[in-house]
C-alpha cells in the first residue's frame, strides 16, 4: 500500500529537468518545416468564405524552393485556370490569362481574394523575419503547445508581432498563429489542423486563416498532395515562365 | 461714311424680312447652340478644376515622383505615392517665401490606399490624412450630409464619403477599422469613429476617407510624413501659376528635401499637370466643342452665302442704279459686307440671349448625370453649366465674323455687275 502511495506521489510531482523545453529558435525552426519541406511540389484547394456570399473554391498546383521562391497555378475552376502567382526574391507577380498580362503585386496584398496575403503563402519561414521568445506552455485547440512570442526584426516585416503555438509532443506541428499589426491589433488568426500523412509523413494539412477585423471572413487552404525534396529548376520561378505556362 | 453705310445695311435687312429672318434665325440658333455647348463645357471644366484645386492639388503641388513616372490616367495620379521628407517644414517655407508671389497657403497631406472594414463588410479605402484647420477649400468642396466635418483634434474621427459609408453600412458614431501597408512594408491598422459623411458626386471620391494628419501618420508609421504639399494661390490664372511656381520651386530647391526613395525626385506640378485625368476630359470636351462649332459654322455659313446671293440677284437693278450714279465698286462691296455683318450682329444678339438664358436656367437647377460614365466625365453626379462672359463673346463674335466673311463673295459678285447690264435686268 505504501509503495503504491509512493508511486502516486511521484506521479504528482513536477516533471524532471530532463523534460525541459527546447529553446524558442529551435522550436520555430522545426515548426517552419512542419508543413512543407525546403523544396516541395503540392496541390491544394482554397475555399474563401465571406458572410452572405457563396463559397469560392479554387484548386491549385504549387512549387516551392527555399523560402523565397514559389509558384502557384490555378487548375480549377475552368474560368480561372492558368491564373498564377509567382514569388521570386522580394517580388511577387500575378499572371492573368484573360488579360495575358504579368503584373507585379504587393507581398502584403491578399492571395486570390482570400484572407492569406501573398507573403503568408510564399514566405512560410518565420525564423528569418522574427526574433522568437518562449512565453510558456498552453493548451490550444485541444493540444499542449509551446507559446512563442515573435517580434519582427524590423519595420518592413508584414506583422509586427506574432503569437505562435507549437505542439509540445515532439512533432513541432504549429497549431495556431495570431498576427498583430504595428498598432497592436489582432488582424487575423491561423489554425493548422487535420494532421494526415502526405508525401510520406504526417503533417497538418488544413490551414484556416480567419480575419479578426472582417467578421465572418475566413479562408481554408487544404493540402491535397505534397511531395518533398523534388528537383526544381530555377527557371520555373522567373516571370517569363508565368506567361509560358511552364 | 462707313457708319452711314452700316446704318443703310441694317435698314436693308428689313427689305427681305422673310429671307433674312430664315438666314438670321439659323445663325441665331447656331449661336444659342454654341453658347449652350460652351456653358456645358465650362461647367465641366469648372467642376473638374474646382475638385482638383480644392480637394487634391491646390493650384500647385509638391510631390515625390519616380524618375520613370507614368501617369495611369486616373484621378489618383495627382496623389503622391512616395514619402515627401519634412513636408511640414517645407510647407511653412513655401508659405513664407512665396507670399509675395501670391502663395496663400501651403498644406501638407498624406494619401494612402488601404482597406476599410466595418463588421462583416469591407471596402477599398483611399485614406487622406489632412490638417482640418487648414483645409477650408476641401471642407467647402465636401459639405457634410450627416454629422460634421473632421474635428481638428480628434485623431479617432473619420469623415467618410456617403457611398463608402453605405457600402460599409455605417453612419455617424459607428466604428470603422483601416488596414494599410506602411511604406516600410509592415501591416498597420487604425480604429476610427465616423464623425460625418459627405456627398461629392464625383465617382472617384466614393471611396475617400478623411482622417487627421496625426492619425494618418500613425497609421503609416511615419511621424511628420506627407505625400503632397498643396499650394493655394491668390489667383488661378496661368500667369499667376507661373509666378507662384517659380517661388515654390525656389523654396523646394532651398529646402532640398532628403532622403528621397531611390530613383525619385521632388516635383512641383500645376493642377493641370497633376490632374492629367481631369485635364484630358476637359481637352476632350474642348475638342468636341471645336468640332460642333465647325459644323454649325459651316451650316450657318451656307445659309448666309445663299441669303446674300439671293439679295444680290433681287437687287441687281438697284446695284446698277447705284453704280450709274457713281458709286464705286469698293463701296458696293463694303455695303454688302456690312449687310452680312449686320445680319450677324442681330443673329448673335438673339442667339446669345436665348443660349445664355438656357445656360443660366440649367445652372440654377443643375443637370443630373444619372449614368456613372457621365458623372465621371462631368466631375459630379450633377452638372452645373457655367455662363462665362469670354465663352459668350467668343460664340457671338464667331457668328458675326462668319456672317461677315460669308458676305464677301456675294459682295464681290454685286460689285462686278456692269451698270448698263444691271439696269436692263428684269
Amino acid at each position: 500500500m505504501s509503495r503504491r502511495l509512493a508511486v502516486l506521489l511521484l506521479a504528482l510531482l513536477p516533471a524532471p529537468a530532463s523534460a525541459q523545453a527546447p529553446d524558442a529558435a529551435t522550436i520555430l525552426r522545426r515548426a517552419d518545416r512542419a508543413v512543407l519541406g525546403e523544396t516541395a511540389a503540392y496541390t491544394l484547394r482554397m475555399t474563401v468564405v465571406r458572410p452572405g456570399k457563396p463559397e469560392r473554391v479554387v484548386e491549385m498546383k504549387g512549387w516551392k524552393k527555399g523560402d523565397d521562391q514559389g509558384l502557384v497555378r490555378y487548375t480549377a475552376p475552368a474560368r480561372e485556370r492558368g491564373t498564377a502567382y509567382l514569388r521570386s526574391g522580394e517580388s511577387t507577380w500575378l499572371f492573368l490569362p484573360a488579360a495575358e498580362k504579368v503584373v507585379r503585386v504587393g507581398a502584403k496584398q491578399n492571395f486570390g481574394g482570400g484572407d492569406f496575403s501573398n507573403s503568408d503563402i510564399f514566405r512560410l519561414s518565420l525564423i528569418k523575419d522574427y526574433v522568437p521568445t518562449l512565453a510558456g506552455e498552453e493548451t490550444v485547440e485541444g493540444q499542449a503547445c509551446y507559446k512563442l512570442e515573435l517580434k519582427a526584426k524590423d519595420r518592413s516585416i508584414a506583422y509586427d508581432r506574432v503569437v505562435y503555438w507549437v505542439r509540445t509532443d515532439g512533432s513541432f506541428y504549429p497549431v495556431k498563429a495570431d498576427y498583430y499589426t504595428l498598432s497592436g491589433k489582432n488582424l487575423k488568426s491561423l489554425v493548422l489542423s487535420k494532421v494526415k500523412r502526405l508525401g510520406g509523413r504526417p503533417r497538418p494539412s488544413l490551414l484556416t486563416m480567419e480575419s479578426r477585423v472582417d467578421e465572418g471572413s475566413r479562408t481554408l487552404l487544404e493540402f491535397l498532395t505534397i511531395e518533398d525534396d523534388v528537383k526544381l529548376d530555377d527557371r520555373l520561378f522567373s516571370p517569363g515562365s508565368l506567361e509560358r505556362g511552364e | 461714311m462707313t457708319l452711314r453705310l452700316l446704318a443703310i445695311a441694317f435698314r436693308n435687312l428689313l427689305r427681305a424680312k422673310r429671307r433674312n429672318a430664315l438666314a438670321g434665325g439659323s445663325m441665331a440658333l447656331g449661336t444659342a447652340a454654341l453658347v449652350i455647348a460652351s456653358g456645358l463645357a465650362d461647367g465641366i471644366t469648372r467642376q473638374l478644376s474646382d475638385n482638383l484645386v480644392a480637394v487634391q492639388t491646390g493650384h500647385l503641388q509638391v510631390v515625390v515622383r519616380p524618375d520613370d513616372f507614368q501617369p495611369q490616367n486616373n484621378p489618383f495620379d495627382a496623389y503622391g505615392q512616395d514619402p515627401l521628407p519634412d513636408a511640414e517644414a517645407l510647407a511653412r517655407r513655401i508659405e513664407e517665401e512665396g507670399r509675395a508671389q501670391g502663395v496663400v497657403r501651403a498644406v501638407p497631406y498624406l494619401f494612402v490606399r488601404g482597406n476599410a472594414v466595418a463588421g462583416s463588410r469591407s471596402s477599398v479605402a483611399w485614406i487622406v490624412a489632412i490638417d482640418p484647420a487648414r483645409e477650408a477649400e476641401l471642407r467647402a468642396a465636401h459639405p457634410a450630409v450627416a454629422g460634421t466635418f473632421l474635428p481638428e483634434d480628434d485623431d479617432m474621427a473619420v469623415y467618410v464619403a456617403e457611398v463608402a459609408a453605405r457600402k460599409l453600412r455605417v453612419g455617424v458614431g459607428d466604428a470603422v477599422s483601416f488596414v494599410v501597408q506602411t511604406p516600410q512594408g509592415a501591416v498597420n491598422s487604425l480604429d476610427a469613429v465616423v464623425c460625418g459623411t459627405f456627398r461629392k458626386g464625383a465617382p472617384w471620391y466614393d471611396n475617400a476617407f478623411y482622417v487627421t494628419l496625426a492619425a494618418g501618420q500613425r497609421l503609416v508609421d511615419w511621424p511628420g510624413g506627407a505625400t503632397n504639399v498643396k499650394v493655394l494661390l491668390t489667383r488661378g490664372s496661368p500667369r499667376a501659376i507661373a509666378r507662384g511656381r517659380r517661388a515654390v520651386e525656389a523654396a523646394v530647391a532651398a529646402a532640398s528635401p532628403r532622403p528621397l526613395p531611390k530613383a525619385t525626385r521632388v516635383r512641383v506640378e500645376s493642377y493641370t499637370e497633376a490632374g492629367r485625368f481631369s485635364w484630358a476630359i476637359i481637352q476632350a470636351n474642348e475638342a468636341a466643342l471645336v468640332m460642333l462649332s465647325g459644323f454649325l459654322f459651316a451650316a450657318a455659313g451656307v445659309g448666309v452665302v445663299n441669303a446674300m446671293l439671293m439679295s444680290v440677284r433681287e437687287r441687281t437693278r438697284e446695284i446698277g442704279t447705284m453704280r450709274a450714279l457713281g458709286m464705286r465698286r469698293a463701296r458696293v462691296v463694303t455695303l454688302f459686307v456690312l449687310e452680312g455683318m449686320a445680319l450677324g450682329i442681330v443673329s448673335a444678339l438673339v442667339g446669345a440671349l436665348v443660349g445664355g438664358s438656357v445656360v443660366l436656367s440649367l445652372a440654377a437647377t443643375g443637370i443630373p448625370m444619372k449614368v456613372a460614365s457621365l458623372a465621371w466625365m462631368a466631375g459630379g453626379d450633377v452638372l452645373y453649366p457655367a455662363l462665362e462672359p469670354a465663352s459668350l463673346l467668343r460664340a457671338a463674335g464667331s457668328i458675326v465674323l462668319l456672317s461677315t466673311l460669308a458676305a464677301v463673295y456675294p459682295a464681290f459678285s454685286a460689285s462686278r455687275l456692269e451698270p448698263r447690264e444691271a439696269l436692263h435686268h428684269v
